[in-house]
C-alpha cells in the first residue's frame, strides 16, 4: 500500500468515526439500563417467514404495529432457554402500565426445527406464559432472519439419528419496533425488572 | 474410634460413608413433559481439608445425569460436559442458571412442581452421598 492510499484510508476511517459518534450523540432519545437502543440506526427486517405455534404465518406484517421481543433457542435446551423464558415471563408480569403490556409481544423462535414443531412449541411457551408465541421454520428460512439480526446458532454433535444433539445459540433478546425494524438488543445476563422498566420507557416514549 | 466405627459401617453397609459435602439450595427446574431434559442447581461446599471429586451422579428418576457448564463462545452459548467436578478444600462451587448445572436426561415420569427426587453422588474414592432435590417452577 503506498502513502497516498494509506492517507485515504485514514481519512475515510476518521470521517467514519466522526459520523458514527455524531449519529450516536444526535439520535439517542432513550437510555436503556438493561440493553442497547439503536435509535435512528434501527434497520428493516428482511422478508422473512416463520410459522407460529398456531400454525399461522409469522412475517414482517405480523410484527407491524407492536413492539416485539424475540429470543432464539430450542425446547431441548435445559439451562439458558428455560432461564431466559422465565425471565421474560417475570418481566411481562412486572410491567405495570397496561398500555405497555398491550403494546408488547414476546416470541420464542426455535432454531432446532427438526425437533420443535408447532405442537411442541405451543406446550413449551404456554408453560412459561400463555401470552408468549412460539415460532420456527426450516433452517434456510430461519437463517434469513437470524443472520439479519446477528443472532448466531449452530447444531452440534449431530451424528445420524442421534436425538440428543446440542444447539449452540445466542443468548441475546432482540427488540423489534412497530415498523418491523431491528431496534435494540438485550444481552445476557437479563434482569427482568430492569427490562420491564426499559420496555415501559420505550413504549411510553414512542 | 471414629475410624473403626466408619470401617465397621463400611463392612456392614458397603457404600456407606459420612457425607463428604454440604449441599444446600438444590433444586430442579420443572419443564413441560414434552421436554426430555431438566437442569439441576445447587450450592456445594467442601468443608474438608482435602479435595473432593465428583465423578458421576445417578438417579432412578432419570436415564442419566451429567455435569455441564454453559459457556459463551463465538457469540453463542454452548454446553460443555465436565467429566469430573473438583471441589477444592474449604471452598464452595455454585451450580446456577447460565453456568454449571446438572444435565438430567429422560425423566422416567413427567416431573411435577413439588416432587422430591433422590440423587446419588459418586466420588473418586468410591464413596457415595445421597441428595434430595426438589422440583420447582
Amino acid at each position: 500500500m503506498n502513502k497516498s492510499s494509506i492517507a485515504i484510508v485514514a481519512l475515510l476511517a476518521l470521517i467514519g468515526g466522526f459520523s458514527i459518534s455524531w449519529y450516536l450523540s444526535s439520535n439517542k432519545p432513550i437510555e436503556l439500563e438493561a440493553g442497547l437502543w439503536f435509535g435512528e440506526q434501527a434497520r428493516a427486517l428482511p422478508d422473512f417467514e416463520l410459522v407460529d405455534h398456531h400454525g399461522q404465518v409469522m412475517d414482517r406484517t405480523t410484527l407491524s404495529g407492536n413492539w416485539s421481543l424475540m429470543f432464539f433457542g430450542y425446547t431441548h435446551c435445559p439451562d439458558i432457554c428455560p432461564a431466559t423464558l422465565q425471565t421474560l415471563s417475570d418481566m411481562a408480569n412486572a410491567i405495570e402500565d397496561p398500555n405497555v403490556t398491550k403494546a408488547v409481544r414476546i416470541y420464542f423462535v426455535s432454531v432446532d426445527p427438526e425437533r420443535d414443531n408447532a405442537e411442541t412449541l405451543a406446550t413449551y411457551v404456554n408453560y412459561f406464559n400463555p401470552g408468549f408465541t412460539g415460532a420456527t421454520a426450516v433452517m434456510e428460512k430461519l437463517t434469513l432472519l437470524t443472520s439479519s439480526l446477528g443472532i448466531a446458532h449452530n447444531i452440534r454433535n449431530k451424528a445420524g439419528d442421534n436425538p440428543s444433539y446440542d444447539v449452540d445459540h445466542s443468548s441475546a433478546i432482540v427488540l423489534i419496533n412497530p415498523q418491523a425494524e431491528f431496534a435494540g438488543l438485550f444481552s445476557a445476563p437479563h434482569d427482568p425488572l430492569a427490562m420491564a422498566r426499559d420496555l415501559t420507557r420505550i413504549v411510553e416514549y414512542n | 474410634m471414629m475410624i473403626r466405627l466408619t470401617l465397621l459401617l463400611l463392612l456392614v453397609f458397603p457404600g456407606f460413608a459420612l457425607a463428604q459435602l454440604e449441599i444446600r439450595d438444590s433444586w430442579i427446574k420443572n419443564l413441560p413433559p414434552s421436554v426430555p431434559v431438566r437442569a439441576g442447581y445447587m450450592t456445594i461446599h467442601n468443608p474438608q481439608s482435602k479435595t473432593v471429586s465428583i465423578v458421576s451422579l445417578s438417579s432412578d428418576a432419570f436415564d442419566s445425569i451429567e455435569i455441564h457448564q454453559t459457556i459463551a463462545q463465538d457469540g453463542m452459548m454452548r454446553m460443555e460436559r465436565i467429566p469430573i467436578l473438583i471441589i477444592e478444600p474449604d471452598s464452595t462451587v455454585q451450580l446456577t442458571p447460565g453456568g454449571l448445572h446438572l444435565m438430567m436426561m429422560n425423566p422416567g415420569e413427567p416431573t411435577q412442581i413439588g416432587d422430591s427426587i433422590e440423587i446419588l453422588i459418586l466420588f473418586d474414592d468410591g464413596s457415595e452421598q445421597k441428595l434430595e432435590m426438589w422440583v420447582k417452577k
